[in-house]
C-alpha cells in the first residue's frame, strides 16, 4: 500500500496556541479534499483577480479625491464600514456562532478544541457571498473615492478593517451563542432583537437616522487613509496599529468565547429534537403525504427557521431604513431567495438524512417525490422573500401598475430560478450533511461560494432587468419578460427532474446523502 | 425472490459480482460476509433502491428493472444505515408508508408494533433524538408493519438490546408463518442461525457458499464460516 507523507508538522506545535493552528490546517486540508468540480477549484484565483481589479480600477477611472461623485461616495464610506460589521455579525449569529470546519457529527471522535473551532469559523467567515460582495463594495468604493495617490494607504486600512471587524464580530457571535444556550436565553435574545428594531424605528420616526449615521466612529478609517499627500502619516500609522491590535486581541478573545459557548448545551436544538409533536390526521393524497414530511424537515430545523427569518427581516430593515423605492426594492427578493436556497435547497435531498434509503423503498413515482421537494423549497423562498417585500412596502409608497407588475414578476421569477438551480445541483452534486446544527452548510464551503455567486449573479441581473421594465408605460411588459424567464427556469427544472427520475442517477444521490 | 448472476458496479468499483439467490414463500435466508462483501448492495437492489448493472432480479415474481414500483409495493426494507427521516416522528413515518402503500385501518397494527418494540412512548417525538438502537428497532418495525411479501432486513440487530432482538425475531417468525420470504443480513452469526433456515455467504462481491443455517451454528459453525471468509 503506497501513501503520501502523512505525519503532522511538529514545529508549530511548540508555539503557544500552535497546536490549534496545526489542527485548523489539517481540517482545512480534509475539507478542501471534499470540494468537487472545476468551478470550486478555480475559485481561489478568480477571487484574487476580481478583488485586485475591484481595489485598483475604480481609482484609475474615477474623478479623484474630493471631486464630483467621489466626494459623495467618500461621505457614505463610514456608514458602509459600519454596515459591513453589522451584517457580518448577523451572519455569524444566524449560523450559531460561525460556520464549522468539520461537521459536528464527524468531529465527535476527534479532539477538536474550541480554539480550533473558533479559528476555523474565522477562516470560513469570508467564504460567504455576502461577506465577499460587501468587501468588494468597500474596496471599490474606497478606491473610487480616494483616487490613485492615496490608494495604497486607504486600501491597507480597508483590508485591516475587514479583518478586524470579522474577528471582533466573531467574538460577539460566540458570546451571543453562549447567551442563547442559557436557560431562557432564546427569549432574552428575542427581546434584544425587538429592542434593536424598536430603536431603529424610533430613530426613523424622529428623523435622526442621518445624525446617528454621521456619528459613527468609523469615519476615523476614512480620515486615516486620506490625510497628507499619500495617505501615509501619523494618523494612518496609529489606525493601522490599532486595527492590528484589535484583530490580535479578538482572535484570542474569540477562542475563550467559543469555549464558553461550547460548554453549554444547544438548548433550542435539543428541545426541537426531543419535544412531542401533536399527531395530525392522515394526509389525503400521496402529494399531501410527501409534502407533510418535507415541510417538517424544513420548518422543524432550528437553523432553517432562524435563517429564513433573518433573510426576510434583514433586507426588509434595509429597505425600511433606506426608504427604498419600488425600482430598488425589486432586487431584494432575488437576494433573499438566493440566501434561502443556500440554507438547504442546493442539496435538497440531504433533508432526508439517513432516511433517504427508506423513503426510496416506498412505492411512489419519483417524479412526485421531486415535485414535492421542489414545491416545499419554493414555498419557503416565496414566504421569506414575500416577507421582505411586505416590509419594503411600508416605505416604498403606492406602486404604479407597472411597478406592481414588475415587483410581483421579480418575486416569482427569482424564486423559480433559485428552485431550478437548487434542484439541478441537488441531483448533480449531492453531499451527506447533517443539517441539525445551525453551523452546518449543505455543501463544503468552497462549493457554497460557487453556488452563492451563481445564484446572486443570476437573480440580481434578473432583478435589474425587471427593474427597468417597472418604468414601462404598459404594465404587461414586466409580465411578458417574466414569462420568458419562467419558461427557461421551467426547462431547467424539467431537466433536473429527468436526472432525478433516472434510477441509476437517483441511486447515487440517495446512497450519497444517506451515507 | 429469484436472483441470477447479479452484478452491480459503481464506476470502477465492482460491488456485487455474480450473486445467485432463490428463496420461496416462507423461506428465510441469512446473508453473511465481511464488510464490503456486497450484502447491503444486494439488499438495495432487491428493495428497488439501486438498479442492477446486469443479471436477472425478480422479487415476488416481479422484475425489479421492468417494474420497480410494483417491487416496492411487495417488499418491506430495513436499510443498514439509519433509515429514518431525522425531523419526522415514528407516527409520521407510519402515516407516509400507510398512505403510499394504500393501507386501510392500519393504526391498531401500528400501535401494537410500536408497543412490541417498546417505542410507544416515543411515537410522537422526532427521530433525530433517538439512540442508535431505537432507530434500528423503528426501522425493522417500518419494514414489517404492512406485512410485505418479501421482508428485507439489513443489519437489524446492530446495537439493539435483547428486547429489540426478541421483537425482531418475532417479526421474522410471523413473516415466515404467513408465507413471506425473509432475507436477513447480519454479522451476528448465532442470531442469523436462530432466525433463518438457510445461509448464503458472500465474499468480495461474489457468492462463495450456500448451506443450511444450522451448519453455521456453534464452534464448528464458526470454524466453517471463518474458513469461507478466509479462503
Amino acid at each position: 500500500m503506497s501513501t503520501a507523507v502523512s505525519s503532522t508538522p511538529r514545529r508549530l506545535d511548540r508555539l503557544p496556541g500552535g497546536s490549534h493552528v496545526v489542527d485548523v490546517g489539517l481540517l482545512l486540508a480534509m475539507r478542501g479534499g471534499v470540494a468537487r468540480g472545476r468551478a470550486a477549484r478555480r475559485l481561489g484565483p478568480v477571487l484574487v483577480v476580481v478583488t485586485l481589479a475591484v481595489a485598483v480600477v475604480p481609482a484609475l477611472v474615477g474623478p479623484g479625491l474630493g471631486e464630483g461623485r467621489a466626494l459623495e461616495v467618500l461621505l457614505l464610506l463610514p456608514s458602509g464600514y459600519a454596515a459591513f460589521a453589522g451584517l457580518a455579525l448577523a451572519s455569524a449569529v444566524a449560523s450559531g456562532g460561525g460556520r464549522e470546519l468539520l461537521p459536528r457529527d464527524q468531529a465527535t471522535p476527534y479532539p477538536v478544541s474550541a480554539a480550533t473551532d473558533h479559528l476555523g469559523a474565522l477562516l470560513l467567515a469570508p467564504l460567504n457571498i455576502a461577506w465577499i460582495l460587501q468587501a468588494w463594495l468597500l474596496l471599490g468604493g474606497t478606491s473610487y473615492a480616494v483616487g490613485p495617490a492615496r490608494l495604497a494607504a486607504a486600501q491597507t486600512v480597508v483590508v485591516l478593517w475587514l479583518l478586524a471587524a470579522t474577528a471582533v464580530v466573531q467574538v460577539l457571535a460566540w458570546l451571543i451563542e453562549a447567551l442563547r444556550r442559557r436557560p431562557h436565553g432564546v427569549w432574552v435574545l428575542r427581546g434584544l432583537g425587538l429592542a434593536l428594531v424598536g430603536a431603529v424605528a424610533a430613530l426613523q420616526a424622529t428623523g435622526r437616522t442621518e445624525d446617528a449615521l454621521d456619528g459613527l466612529p468609523t469615519d476615523v478609517l476614512v480620515r486615516a487613509g486620506i490625510l497628507g499627500d499619500t495617505g501615509f502619516g501619523g494618523v494612518w500609522a496609529a489606525t493601522v496599529a490599532g486595527l492590528l491590535a484589535a484583530t490580535a486581541l479578538a482572535v484570542v478573545a474569540g477562542a475563550w468565547a467559543a469555549g464558553v459557548a461550547s460548554r453549554r448545551p444547544p438548548r433550542e436544538e435539543v428541545r426541537a429534537e426531543t419535544g412531542v409533536r401533536t399527531p395530525r390526521r392522515a394526509p389525503r393524497g400521496d402529494l399531501g403525504a410527501l409534502l407533510r414530511l418535507d415541510r417538517a424537515s424544513v420548518w422543524r430545523a432550528v437553523p432553517m427557521r432562524r435563517g429564513l427569518v433573518v433573510l426576510a427581516v434583514m433586507p426588509g430593515l434595509v429597505a425600511v431604513l433606506g426608504a427604498l423605492p419600488w425600482e430598488s426594492a425589486i432586487i431584494l427578493p432575488g437576494l433573499v431567495a438566493s440566501g434561502g436556497a443556500l440554507l438547504f435547497g442546493v442539496n435538497a435531498w440531504c433533508l432526508d438524512g439517513r432516511g433517504g434509503l427508506w423513503r426510496e423503498s416506498l412505492p411512489v413515482r419519483p417524479g412526485l417525490v421531486f415535485g414535492s421537494r421542489a414545491l416545499v423549497l419554493a414555498e419557503a423562498l416565496l414566504l421569506a422573500s414575500g416577507g421582505t417585500l411586505v416590509m419594503a412596502a411600508l416605505r416604498a409608497g403606492a406602486p404604479t401598475p407597472s411597478e406592481l407588475a414588475a415587483v410581483l414578476a421579480a418575486w416569482v421569477v427569482v424564486v423559480a430560478q433559485a428552485v431550478a438551480a437548487s434542484m439541478t445541483w441537488s441531483a448533480r452534486a449531492p453531499y451527506a450533511v447533517d443539517l441539525r446544527s445551525a453551523r452546518a452548510t449543505p455543501a463544503p464551503p468552497a462549493v457554497m461560494v460557487v453556488y452563492s455567486t451563481k445564484l446572486a449573479l443570476t437573480t440580481t441581473l434578473t432583478g435589474l432587468v425587471l427593474a427597468i421594465t417597472a418604468h414601462a408605460p404598459d404594465w404587461r411588459l414586466p409580465l411578458l419578460v417574466a414569462a420568458l424567464f419562467l419558461a427557461w427556469s421551467a426547462v431547467r427544472l424539467l431537466r433536473a427532474r429527468d436526472v432525478w427520475v433516472d434510477p441509476a442517477r437517483r441511486a447515487v444521490v440517495v446512497t450519497t446523502v444517506s451515507a | 425472490m429469484d436472483v441470477h448472476d447479479l452484478v452491480v458496479r459503481f464506476g470502477p468499483v465492482l460491488a456485487v459480482d455474480g450473486v445467485h439467490l432463490v428463496a420461496g414463500a416462507g423461506a428465510s435466508t441469512a446473508l453473511l460476509g465481511r464488510n464490503g462483501a456486497g450484502k447491503s448492495t444486494t439488499m438495495r437492489v432487491l428493495a428497488g433502491v439501486v438498479p442492477p448493472t446486469s443479471g436477472s432480479v425478480r422479487v415476488a415474481g416481479i422484475d425489479v428493472v421492468a417494474d420497480p414500483l410494483a417491487v416496492k409495493r411487495a417488499i418491506g426494507y430495513c436499510p443498514d444505515v439509519g433509515g429514518l427521516v431525522p425531523r419526522a416522528t415514528p407516527w409520521e413515518h407510519l402515516q407516509l408508508a400507510a398512505r403510499l402503500r394504500r393501507l386501510r385501518d392500519w393504526e391498531p397494527r401500528a400501535r401494537e408494533l410500536l408497543e412490541r418494540f417498546e417505542l410507544g412512548a416515543e411515537a410522537h417525538r422526532v427521530t433525530a433524538g433517538f439512540s442508535h438502537g431505537m432507530s434500528r428497532r423503528l426501522s425493522v418495525l417500518l419494514a414489517a408493519f404492512h406485512d410485505p411479501e418479501v421482508l428485507l432486513l439489513d443489519e437489524p440487530f446492530d446495537g439493539v438490546d435483547p428486547v429489540g432482538v426478541e421483537a425482531t425475531m418475532d417479526v421474522v417468525a410471523d413473516a415466515r408463518a404467513r408465507g413471506a420470504a425473509v432475507l436477513l443480513s447480519t454479522h451476528l452469526r448465532e442470531l442469523a442461525v436462530q432466525a433463518c433456515a438457510e445461509a448464503v455467504v458472500l465474499r468480495g462481491g461474489s457468492q462463495v457458499a450456500r448451506m443450511d443455517a444450522a451448519a453455521m451454528s456453534g464452534e464448528e459453525g464458526a470454524r466453517v464460516y471463518r474458513g469461507l471468509l478466509d479462503t
